[in-house]
């Protein structure tokens, strides 16, 4: 061929064309926003101060479901995470409706501040909420946890900070303001080390990041870890094993 | 002392030119060059979160598109439009960086092992697209990238400044060049 060894119109033209849909396919797939924006409140929810089989210290820790289900699911989380946002919105809902609300699954939300500086004040505000409607209505707790992660904006973590989550608070039915604050000053310090053990729990695990995953069977032992925002038929999957193990 | 800097600094945008062109001259190449850059970009945008990359094909390996979208998304909600350009234009500078490499190293096998000290340059080119966006992650550390200044931007920065480096250096891998020759 002539054109060999030689740089055509035509290579020249298709590289162009191709280098710019390569760059227009990434910003299309990067600001696509995915999220069906759907928010899941389990049906029940209940408190606990035992330590799992597994390891996990419940007291103080928000739990979802029924308190015989026959697996446990440990999810650490981080409110400045944006996979963690992508779990909420596309798989816990599912997740719930499918295994939580049905009896089979408990789920405890557990933190892992990895992500910013705000991360251990959001977690602190996370479990102060719950600890103030754990007992009346623990349904607060999991509509104020979805509406905080509503409030990651499109790029960028500099939107975390006292004010963003006092107006979470503010505007979350069901969830006293001034008792939170006064449990962040009066607890906030007990709280931040009492995360210390679970987080030894999830190293231990090899969970490195989040969302991270431990999906438990408390009869039989037997473990499925899984990292990040999975495919819905992911955690089906290794849950069915899970309860059939 | 000045102007042997200007001329040196010309001859090096001239080869860099020449270096990012040769992909154009010849469908093959130009077909690599983009698999190549393929290839890179999903496996920095995998590396970022390897742990969930490596469950989730292992699961299915069907998956890779949903793993490389939705961490192309993470991505870019942690490190911005910027963080992102930098991946994909690290991509393109590594699937041109592989071709040029590829045409060194075929040259040197030709002429003998001891040029291969000459090609060294733009296989380090090839080679060092692992040593920004992706290794840290590779290695497992997690968060890593985010602990960096400007959230791992400025590795990226870097990665791309030394691949930009190399390939001027190497310029077009069908001609030879005579080192210091044009350093003066």
């Amino acid at each position: 061929m002539d054109s060999e060894g030689k740089i055509t119109r035509r290579r020249a033209l298709l590289a162009g064309g191709g280098t710019l849909a390569f760059g227009g396919g990434v910003a299309y797939v990067a600001s696509r926003s995915g999220s069906s924006e759907q928010r899941y409140v389990p049906a029940t929810s209940h408190t606990s101060d035992e330590t799992s089989g597994f390891g996990v210290e419940l007291a103080g820790r928000p739990i979802a479901g029924e308190r015989d289900a026959p697996v446990d699911i440990y999810y650490w989380t981080d409110y400045l995470c944006p996979f963690c946002k992508k779990f909420e919105a596309e798989t816990f809902p599912e997740l719930g409706q499918n295994y939580i609300d049905t009896g089979d699954v408990r789920l405890v939300a557990l933190y892992m501040p990895n992500i910013g500086r705000y991360s251990m004040p959001a977690a602190i505000w996370g479990r102060c909420v719950w600890s103030q409607v754990a007992d009346t209505e623990p349904s607060a707790f999991w509509n104020w946890h979805s509406a905080a992660f509503d409030e990651q904006p499109n790029s960028g973590k500099d939107w975390a900070d006292d004010e963003t989550f006092a107006g979470v608070t503010e505007r979350t039915d069901g969830v006293d303001r001034s008792a939170v604050e006064r449990c962040r000053q009066e607890r906030g310090e007990s709280i931040r080390e009492s995360m210390d053990p679970n987080l030894a729990v999830a190293y231990e695990a090899r969970i490195q990041g989040t969302p991270g995953f431990v999906i438990y069977n408390r009869e039989s032992g037997a473990v499925v870890k899984a990292v990040g925002a999975q495919p819905y038929e992911n955690f089906a999957d290794a849950i069915d094993r899970v309860l059939q193990s | 002392m000045s102007e042997t800097r200007s001329v040196a600094g010309r001859g090096w945008s001239r080869d860099l030119r020449d270096a990012l062109v040769y992909p154009l001259t010849s469908n093959l190449r130009l077909l690599s060059a983009a698999v190549a850059t393929v290839v890179t970009y999903a496996v920095l945008v995998l590396s970022s979160f390897p742990q969930f990359s490596i469950q989730v094909l292992t699961n299915d390996p069907a998956d890779v598109v949903y793993a490389v979208t939705a961490l192309t998304r993470e991505v870019y909600l942690s490190t911005g439009w910027f963080g992102i350009g930098l991946v994909a234009a690290y991509a393109v500078l590594t699937g041109v960086a592989t071709i040029n490499a590829l045409a060194l190293v075929r040259r040197a096998r030709r002429r003998g092992a001891s040029t291969f000290v000459g090609v060294l340059p733009g296989v380090l080119a090839a080679g060092c697209a692992s040593c920004g966006a992706g290794v840290l992650g590779a290695l497992g550390f997690v968060g890593a990238m985010a602990a960096l200044p400007f959230d791992g931007n400025l590795l990226r920065v870097g990665g791309i400044a030394l691949l930009l480096f190399f390939l001027g250096r190497a310029g077009d891998p069908r001609t030879c060049s005579i080192a210091g020759a044009r350093d003066g």
